[in-house]
């Protein structure tokens, strides 16, 4: 055999997670098009007085240090070094985990003001945008939690636990893109 | 009609309810007699590239058959005027014409044309399986759940209404409020995530599974088609689940996105729906340019500008849309724009065209079914283009929009196109299915009764269009002047109906009559014709090595076999699970969910689907694999 199988399986699995990863940009470039064009809103709530910067410096904070800390279990993985892999995927949960607490008492707090979904298309398309990325995070959390729970079973071939946390490494980094992109595009030009 | 307990039913979905719970029991006792549950079962866990591209095609026949019936009721509520055929009057017609185009397009040509690339991508290329086995199950699966959901809505008496396209505002809550939409919506949505998968599938397989040797110069353009096809289906497959997606939110968490601004419906919508007519007729090409090479018995004629042309249409294909919104009011900018960009699309397409012909030039033809369809499709194509063309004619096209003009135009191209490309496939195609040939006379019967069916309904309707008749109208007086046309019309839709038949015949005879073939019935050009017919489950062992362009045809030429390759790349590991089949039935539950607003529902399957992401992490087939090489 010129290449093992996990070598060659995995390439395989890579390249078609990239073709996913290009479906879910086209996705949120659509949502991001949609933003763009709703807002500001002609009537109803102005994103000026709706966006609060603590929150969404802090999430940002947590969020994208969490791509940096997934970086420890990667170079963990590399030469199988238990406590690097534990370490960056504890702490990058931890760090979603944070996020998402942010998010929702982000959500809460302008739902509460009456900024609901329905006030009008700009805080719709706030809504839709930046919730679907929220969801992709929430996701990305019960993926580590498995993750965790075949790393400590040991039930999986060293292999492919490489594998898995490989392509989720991917999935977190993407999820951190769309974060700086929604930081750029949603947050940037109505809080300075 | 009036029922007890369910109220007022119109007669013909109860007519719908009887003919399929009477066909129900037939089929059950049929099963039951001839034993066929562990065959069922086979089909219904297996990962295998070759049954579950049967499997697409099978169902995809099935959900002909029954968009073909709404095209004939459509055809004789036309056929005079002022008729009142059956209950086609008003608000059901337009879910029939409804149904008829959803189910045509997402249920009919997209699945046959993936059951097609299913069964012979792999086998033209020298991959023992698709890239990954399971999620093609998954994909197969979710499409056929998709069209279920689809389906559905006619028996619940709730089919959607608002076109096709699903035009806001007359699609969001404000307008159509009840269940019928909603159906559209997630009938789109299941399935377009099956097919989304297939995409990413054909891509991994073409890039990373070709047989050594057999460099993208050297692929088959059956294969080239599918992967431009895919790509495509990678960039336009997601908008239309975001502006799906949006629309959900319109119709029920109190957004209005669409309703105060419906021309952004018609971008996204056509952004996604443009490249869609390319992802139909492409693959088409591909099928054409094989079997065309195959039965002229010469290779085909300018390769690499087939490939080119492929990929430019693809290409230009994303930036056309507008097109489709000449008379909305863009400004004329925007329509000389959209204008010059779609005429552009008819050079490639006219080199393609070209190219067949002169593969054919100085051929030895021999004249088969897939030939023949090959054949009609040239003519009846060209016509469907030229009417394209003129279509692009921004100006002109504020006479021709939303009339007969535009529903000849594309019924030319894409049952002249697609269709045809389809049958000419599954003719060619069937051994490496089944095994068996298909009768050629029978074969000849269906194309000559289909053809001329086509032409007697569609050509007629270019001139009623440019009378004045406009799409989706259920009647007509007779001082409008079409009654001439659409009584044609009528009939040859009936004719395409009967020649249907011939398909199901000729299914049966061959099945009940002949043996199987060898491996080369069609004394075939590529690597698809070295396998054994039906394809067996990893083929390719050994596996070949290619050195040209057509490798198999060259070496029966100089009477060789083909080179065995060393060392060829692990193949991808086929399951038996039914895990995909159950996922699509939770997603379906989930989808009856949403569709009439049941939370418990929707929080149920939700959770259920999600469970299964987790009952899949644990018992990946690569657990077993990799352990295998680990103890090795």
């Amino acid at each position: 055999m010129s290449q093992s199988t996990s070598e060659a399986l995995f390439k395989d699995k890579r390249l078609g997670f990239f073709l996913y990863l290009g479906v879910e940009a086209t996705m949120f470039a659509t949502l991001f098009a949609t933003y763009i064009i709703y807002t500001p809103a002609p009537e109803g709530p102005a994103p000026e007085s709706v966006y609060e910067a603590r929150t969404v410096i802090l999430a940002s904070i947590f969020l994208l240090s969490s791509s940096g800390t997934l970086l420890v279990a990667e170079s963990g993985l590399k030469d199988w070094t238990l406590w690097k892999i534990w370490t960056g995927i504890g702490i990058t949960f931890l760090f979603g985990a944070i996020f998402m607490g942010l998010e929702v008492h982000e959500f809460y707090k302008y739902a509460h003001e009456g900024y609901t979904i329905g006030a009008n298309n700009f805080l719709g398309s706030f809504y839709v945008l930046v919730g679907l990325h929220a969801s992709h995070v929430l996701f990305g959390l019960c993926w580590m939690s498995l993750l965790m729970v075949q790393l400590k079973k040991n039930a999986i071939p060293r292999a492919l636990f490489i594998e898995k946390h490989k392509i989720f490494n991917y999935y977190w980094h993407f999820v951190d893109v769309i974060w700086v992109l929604i930081i750029i595009i949603v947050y940037t030009p109505f809080l300075i | 009609m009036q029922l007890p307990l369910v109220g007022d039913i119109p007669s013909d979905v109860i007519a719908a309810w009887v003919l399929s719970a009477v066909m129900g029991v037939v089929l059950f006792i049929f099963v039951m007699k001839k034993r066929k549950w562990p065959l069922i079962w086979e089909y219904m866990t297996t990962t295998h590239h070759r049954k579950i591209g049967t499997m697409y095609i099978l169902v995809s026949i099935i959900f002909f058959f029954r968009a073909g019936m709404d095209a004939l009721f459509i055809r004789m509520q036309l056929a005079v005027p002022n008729n009142d055929f059956w209950v086609f009057q008003g608000d059901k017609y337009n879910e029939v014409f409804t149904t008829h185009g959803t189910m045509m397009i997402f249920f009919v040509a997209m699945p046959f044309l993936i059951g097609l690339m299913n069964v012979a991508v792999p086998l033209q290329i020298g991959a023992n399986d698709l890239a990954f086995p399971y999620l093609n199950a998954v994909s197969f699966w979710l499409f056929l759940a998709g069209g279920l959901i689809f389906n559905m809505s006619f028996f619940m008496n709730a089919a959607p209404n608002a076109g096709w396209t699903a035009y806001t505002p007359l699609s969001t809550d404000g307008f159509t409020s009840g269940p019928n939409n909603n159906y559209y919506i997630f009938g789109l949505q299941v399935s377009g995530l099956g097919t989304i998968m297939t995409a990413i599938n054909m891509i991994v397989t073409i890039m990373r599974l070709r047989a050594p040797g057999l460099k993208m110069t050297r692929m088959p353009l059956f294969s080239w088609s599918t992967l431009i096809t895919s790509l495509l289906i990678l960039v336009a497959f997601p908008v239309l689940t975001t502006a799906l997606f949006l629309l959900t939110f319109d119709r029920y968490y109190g957004t209005s996105f669409f309703v105060d601004d419906p021309v952004y419906y018609q971008h996204l919508f056509w952004i996604f729906g443009h490249p869609e007519v390319y992802i139909l007729i492409l693959p088409a090409f591909g099928i054409f340019s094989d079997v065309i090479s195959n039965f002229a018995k010469k290779r085909v004629f300018g390769y690499t500008s087939m490939v080119i042309a492929i990929a430019i249409i693809g290409l230009l294909g994303f930036m056309v849309w507008a097109h489709h919104m000449f008379t909305v009011g863009l400004g004329a900018m925007a329509n000389t724009f959209f204008a010059i960009t779609t005429m552009m699309i008819a050079v490639p397409t006219g080199i393609k065209v070209f190219n067949w012909l002169f593969t054919i030039r100085r051929g030895v033809m021999r004249v088969t079914t897939p030939m023949l369809f090959s054949l009609g499709f040239i003519p009846t194509f060209v016509m469907g283009g030229v009417t394209g063309v003129m279509l692009a004619v921004a100006a002109a096209d504020y006479q021709y929009h939303d009339s007969y003009f535009v529903v000849a135009h594309f019924h030319y191209t894409m049952v002249g196109g697609t269709i045809l490309g389809v049958f000419a496939g599954i003719y060619y195609w069937y051994p490496k299915m089944t095994g068996k040939l298909l009768d050629e006379k029978l074969g000849k019967w269906h194309f000559w009764l289909f053809v001329i069916g086509f032409h007697l309904t569609f050509l007629p309707q270019h001139f009623a269009g440019l009378n004045g008749m406009p799409r989706r109208v259920f009647t007509y007086t007779t001082e409008d002047n079409v009654f001439g046309f659409n009584v044609i019309s009528t009939a040859g839709a009936f004719l395409m109906g009967i020649s249907m038949l011939f398909v199901i015949w000729n299914i049966y005879k061959t099945h009940k009559k002949t043996d199987n073939v060898g491996p080369d019935p069609w004394k075939g050009r590529t690597l698809e014709w070295t396998v054994a017919s039906p394809a067996p489950e990893h083929p390719f062992e050994p596996m070949p090595k290619v050195t040209s362009i057509d490798p198999y045809w060259y070496g029966k030429k100089d009477n060789r076999e083909l080179e065995v390759a060393e060392s060829p790349r692990p193949s991808p590991i086929a399951v038996k699970t039914a895990q995909p089949i159950l996922l699509a039935g939770t997603l379906m539950v989930l989808s009856i969910g949403f569709v009439y607003h049941w939370i418990w529902m929707q929080v149920m399957a939700g959770a259920g689907a999600l469970l299964f992401l987790i009952w899949r992490f644990f018992t990946d087939e690569r657990i077993e694999a990799y352990r295998k090489e680990e103890e090795r």
